[in-house]
């Protein structure tokens, strides 16, 4: 029954796409990318064992492992953004707009 | 050895031109002795060379032509033309008295011009005028002649605007250029239309004389007024004279030399040189007659109110270049460059006098405030006289027998009003020339001023030309005057002959020697005992002291419309051409600040993007898949 | 001996090239330039010694380049090339004499590469290669004007740059659908002169075709409606820079027409020849009548070459023996006087910092060597006789009577045009009384004497004796007339 497993998959990819997309609280969008990240690996895990092929196993693995790094650079990214200006509104960082570089 | 002569002739003035024209710009050298020597002496030189070619003239038949080659100017297609000279009698004429009056002059000038700080340069150009008038009336084919043609409009633009401090000197030196050049637009014109119809067969004068017949009558009519347009402009005929007038402001040996010897006597040499053409279109030649006769009254009627005693001569000039027209037009060509060669000697006696009289009232110009040098300027006062008689036509002075054939001819053509516009016209030339020499010599001066003496160099030349004012009529005196008409037979020309009777001439003689006589009387009746200047008191007589207003005319509808024009492109150019490319960079702007709105920085909208554009093109896989899921 | 243009092309960058890699000092590299600059001119002399009139494409030069697509090293030279080589030899190093004093290293580069550009436009015959070189000798003008020049150069550079690369888009994509239509019919590719021209094409596709390198030609000259960029760019240009606008590179759009035009769209361009000829006569007059009001010298000559340019296109169109002639005649005897005068309006900028006219007057009363070199060129623009533009303008009006009354009428009045603003501004330069800027000016130096002589003595002896210049290239341009038809 890996179709479960896939809608479950492309529901919280969806969750966390709406989530990205839609607030503004950087750790929110986070949480959004996270969860993206996930759905994606519930899926590797689901197409390899419907399979039975074990690369997507090990690619799963591996995603897992990144993510983790990940979330250390993306945290202190964060943290540092919040030091300088005191907010952690996404909306906030717009220096590559074109109104403020003419 | 006739060929080495002929070449010498055109080249020396131009290597003299040069190089005192180099000695001048590049070298410290100023010694006027030196200028003055190689500028006297190349004339001199010019002077005997053409002496002995006329002398040979005289000697042999009229078949007697000296050609010269130099090399092969051009040559593109059936376009041939060498640098040629060609002298045949009437050329030899011409170049006689062009270069023996040029030399007088020159030797006037080295007097008149002393002290100047341009000295050496005046040389350089007055040897440049010279050289130019030389080549222009040696020109084996017309497009020689055109060369020189357009060199002596140069020269006198160099010498007019001589003074080029002063901007106004500039401007005449302009006007008279581009006047000139307007003319030249016809005369090009009219050689454009030649060559293309019988250019073929060669582009020498012989050439062309020998082909005319093959040209499409319908198009000489053409040719003979386009040519003619080239005359006017040269030579100061209605409509292309205003340039003249306003040349006075060169030093007075350049007015000298413009009116008597060169440049404006062009117009009747070519008139004349083309006589076998002009003797094909006789109502061609008819137009060019009325222009003259209008130009000879026109310009008697100014003279008569002006005061500056340079502008007087110039308007008499522009008016006996009208004379010189109706006897070219009506085909009476030996006796258009008889008046031309007389004229050539009283008229430069007339503008070499008064530069003497100028120079001795420290270059005051204005007759009116002048009075009795009679006593004063002896040897001026009567080589003036000779000429002012002359220019009257008051026999046995020149003037009379060349003003005199002119007027016969237009009679016994049957012209009877371009006769009598003449007998007119030689009224109020007598008139306002009288009115000249009484006001400056006899009429006692209202104010008293002191005279320079005046230097040998600028006497002698006088006293030459008077002689020759004097006694050159008799070179063309025709029978009824108990001469042989020796200038007309020499210099043989296609002329049209009208047989008059003895008494018909002696009777039109007369006529014309009394209205002179007349012209005279009214003069010293109004300025004999005291003169004031004309006052525009009353309408006409204002439109004659201003000239008609051409020259305003000419300004309102040419010079003020081009330059609005002008303006009017540059506006055309920004706010149309300008506007257009602008528009277009408006619309690619737009689109730019468009696209750009949509870069707001917000990371999330990015997103959105990135969403958007990925549901997109998953959406076309699946479609060109055509696979469900 | 076909090696020759080779050198010819390549040695001024090859010299700019040894100059940067030894970081040459000013004096070396102003060396590096008049002897390269002098070496090409000698090699273009003896090429014009060994030129045969009669014989069409000389000295050619092979060599395989992109062989995929059959862009090949191909360069030539007939007498229509000719001409215009023998130009740029002579005026280059006259112009490296100009800059003799000048410090900035990058000036020296561009003009050396810029060289490099012009020539190799002129002599070579592969379409790509040509417009590689055509698009080269637009860079260092670009940098000349927006890194050297005044008054809104950088807007200015920008502005020639954008309308000429405009146009040469259009060229460029025009080539390259010649080059696919070759490949369509022969199974291979070639942008060879020779292959591109034995084409043919159907009518339809050869208007739009032709149209793509008219409007490239047009831009270049600059045709009226397509010269808005050109007084801007001429008035905030260096001088150098600028006569190569004026003398060079305007000159090339006349030869592309001639050599590209003719070359390749012989029958096509009967329909553009009417619409050309009527541009070409509005140039003449509009040119000249924009210029009499202009307060900049060196914009006033934008215009005047403008009107020159107008005039050699017309005789151009006219197709036929005198015209041809009086318009290859132009070019040479045109490049010359402007470049005289131009360089010497540089003088006057470098001497009191002005080139408004209303600043100046009264030259000739301080520096009277500088007046008479000026007003030389100056009346030589205005076609006085004795001056080789004479010589071309009367060709050209008889021809242009040969071809209609109309037309002949409107030539002719070529005579008055360039008199009603040269004149002017002769006065308001030169003469009257001196201005509180022009009381010091001082007059021609050595230098400035060794640059403008040879211009001068080259410009009369064109006008005395110009059969000892159209032997050159008359026999040619014959055959090229009868080739097309217009001579029989």
């Amino acid at each position: 029954m890996p179709e479960y497993y896939l809608a479950l998959a492309a529901l919280l990819f969806c969750i966390g796409l709406v989530g990205a997309v839609s607030r503004r609280n950087l750790f929110v969008i986070y949480m959004s990318i996270e969860l993206m990240l996930n759905a994606i690996n519930l899926m590797l895990a689901t197409f390899a064992r419907a399979q039975n092929d074990h690369g997507g196993t090990v690619m799963a693995l591996l995603l897992i492992a990144v993510i983790a790094s990940e979330a250390a650079v993306f945290l202190s990214m964060i943290i540092t953004l919040f030091r300088t200006n005191r907010t952690i509104d996404a909306d906030f960082f717009t220096n590559l707009s074109q109104e403020q570089n003419p | 050895m006739n060929q080495t002569l002929l070449l010498l002739i055109v080249i020396l003035p131009f290597a003299s031109a040069a190089i005192m024209g180099m000695a001048y710009l590049f070298t410290s050298l100023r010694d006027e002795r030196i200028y003055s020597f190689i500028g006297i002496a190349t004339p001199v030189a010019v002077t005997l060379f053409s002496l002995i070619l006329g002398v040979q003239m005289l000697s042999n038949d009229t078949t007697f032509v000296i050609h010269s080659t130099l090399f092969e100017w051009l040559h593109i297609g059936e376009f041939q033309i060498a640098f040629s000279l060609m002298a045949d009698r009437l050329s030899a004429v011409m170049i006689s008295f062009v270069s023996l009056i040029g030399t007088l002059i020159h030797i006037y000038a080295s007097g008149y011009m002393r002290d100047d700080i341009g000295y050496g340069k005046f040389f350089a150009y007055f040897n440049f005028f010279l050289g130019a008038m030389l080549l222009l009336v040696l020109a084996q084919n017309p497009i020689i002649m055109f060369i020189g043609w357009e060199l002596v409009g140069l020269a006198s633009y160099l010498l007019i605007g001589f003074y080029h401090q002063e901007s106004g000197n500039i401007t005449a030196a302009n006007k008279a250029f581009i006047v000139n050049r307007i003319g030249d637009f016809g005369f090009v014109i009219g050689l454009a239309l030649l060559f293309l119809a019988i250019g073929d067969k060669g582009f020498g004068f012989d050439a062309i004389r020998a082909h005319i017949s093959l040209v499409d009558p319908g198009l000489l009519a053409p040719i003979g007024i386009l040519l003619f347009v080239g005359a006017m402009g040269k030579s100061a005929q209605i409509p292309l004279y205003v340039w003249l007038p306003d040349a006075m402001a060169g030093p007075t040996p350049v007015s000298a030399l413009i009116h008597a010897a060169t440049m404006v006597t062009a117009g009747v040499y070519m008139v004349a040189r083309f006589d076998f053409l002009y003797e094909l279109i006789p109502s061609v030649g008819l137009f060019i007659a009325t222009i003259g006769i209008a130009s000879a009254l026109f310009a008697a009627i100014i003279a008569c109110m002006q005061s500056d005693i340079k502008k007087i001569l110039a308007y008499s000039t522009m008016s006996q270049l009208g004379y010189m027209f109706v006897a070219v037009g009506l085909g009476a060509y030996s006796a258009g460059i008889f008046h031309v060669f007389t004229h050539a000697f009283f008229k430069a006696l007339l503008f070499m006098g008064a530069g003497a009289v100028i120079i001795a009232l420290h270059h005051e110009q204005d007759i009116f405030k002048m009075g009795g040098l009679k006593t004063r300027l002896p040897l001026i006062f009567a080589t003036m006289l000779v000429a002012t008689l002359a220019i009257s036509g008051i026999p046995p002075f020149a003037g009379f027998f060349s003003k005199d054939a002119i007027l016969v001819h237009a009679f016994a053509g049957g012209h009877i009003y371009i006769w009598a516009i003449g007998v007119l016209t030689a009224f109020l030339t007598a008139y306002y020339m009288f009115r000249l020499f009484l006001i400056v010599f006899i009429t006692p001066a209202k104010t008293a001023h002191r005279t320079t003496e005046v230097g040998m160099s600028m006497k002698w030349p006088l006293a030459v030309l008077a002689t020759g004012s004097a006694l050159t009529g008799f070179l063309g005196a025709n029978e009824a005057y108990g001469g042989s008409n020796l200038f007309g037979t020499f210099i043989h020309l296609g002329d049209r002959v009208h047989h008059v009777d003895h008494s018909t001439e002696y009777l039109l003689g007369g006529l014309s020697v009394a209205v002179a006589l007349a012209g005279m009387m009214l003069a010293y009746l109004r300025f004999g005992k005291g003169a004031s200047e004309p006052k525009a008191d009353t309408p006409w007589r204002a439109l004659a002291i201003n000239k008609f207003y051409i020259d305003e005319i000419y300004n309102a509808l040419v010079v003020v419309p081009l330059r609005y024009l002008s303006i009017l492109f540059d506006r055309f150019d920004t706010l149309f051409v300008d506007g257009t490319i602008n528009l277009m960079l408006l619309g690619y702007r737009g689109a730019a600040d468009a696209f750009g709105t949509l870069q707001n920085g917000k990371v999330r909208y990015y997103a959105l993007y990135i969403l958007i554009g990925i549901s997109l093109l998953s959406l076309a896989m699946l479609r060109m898949t055509r696979s469900p899921l | 001996m076909n090696m020759i243009l080779t050198l010819i092309i390549f040695i001024p960058i090859l010299g700019a090239l040894l100059g940067s890699l030894v970081r040459a000092s000013i004096p070396l590299l102003r060396l590096l330039a008049i002897v390269t600059s002098l070496f090409v001119l000698g090699l273009s002399w003896i090429l014009a010694w060994y030129f045969d009139p009669h014989a069409g494409m000389q000295f050619v030069h092979i060599a395989p380049w992109i062989q995929n697509y059959g862009i090949t090293y191909y360069v030539g030279v007939d007498a229509l090339s000719l001409v215009l080589l023998l130009m740029i030899t002579l005026i280059m190093p006259l112009l490296y004499l100009y800059m003799w004093r000048e410090k900035r290293h990058g000036y020296w580069y561009n003009m050396m590469a810029l060289q490099t550009g012009v020539l190799g436009a002129v002599l070579s015959l592969d379409l790509i290669l040509f417009y590689l070189f055509w698009e080269t000798m637009l860079l260092p003008v670009f940098i000349m004007i927006g890194r050297y020049g005044n008054t809104d150069n950088q807007y200015n550079a920008m502005r020639i740059v954008v309308m000429t690369i405009f146009g040469s888009m259009a060229m460029l994509f025009s080539m390259l659908y010649m080059g696919y239509l070759f490949f369509q019919s022969h199974g291979f590719w070639s942008f060879s002169y020779n292959d591109i021209a034995s084409l043919s094409l159907d009518p339809r596709t050869s208007i739009v075709v032709a149209a793509g390198f008219l409007l490239a030609f047009a831009i270049k000259i600059p045709l009226p409606l397509f010269h808005t960029w050109m007084a801007p760019a001429y008035g905030s240009s260096p001088t150098p820079a600028v006569v190569i606008l004026s003398s060079i590179m305007a000159k090339l759009g006349i030869y592309g027409i001639w050599r590209f035009g003719f070359g390749l769209f012989e029958s096509t361009l009967e329909y553009y020849v009417t619409p050309l000829i009527v541009f070409a006569l509005i140039g003449v007059i509009f040119y000249a009548i924009h210029a009499i009001m202009e307060p900049n010298l060196r914009r006033m000559f934008a215009y005047s070459s403008g009107s020159h340019l107008s005039l050699i296109l017309l005789g151009l169109m006219l197709e036929n023996v005198y015209t041809w002639n009086g318009s290859l005649y132009l070019v040479a005897t045109h490049a010359l006087a402007s470049a005289g005068i131009l360089i010497m309006i540089g003088m006057i900028y470098r001497r009191v910092r002005s080139i408004t006219i209303d600043d100046l007057g009264g030259i000739a009363q301080v520096a009277p060597r500088f007046a008479f070199f000026f007003s030389f060129f100056a009346l030589s623009i205005a076609g006085l006789p004795g001056t080789g533009g004479f010589v071309a303008e009367l060709l050209i009006i008889i021809g242009a009577f040969k071809y209609s009354m109309i037309v002949g009428v409107f030539a002719a009045l070529t005579m008055i045009a360039a008199i009603t603003f040269v004149f002017w501004m002769l006065q308001r330069t030169l003469f009257g009384a001196p201005s509180t800027v022009t009381a010091g000016f001082q007059d021609l130096g050595r230098i400035d004497l060794l640059i403008l002589t040879p211009l001068a003595l080259l410009l009369l002896l064109t006008g005395l004796a110009p059969s000892l210049f159209t032997q050159l290239f008359e026999p040619a341009l014959l055959e090229m007339l009868q080739a097309i038809g217009r001579y029989r």
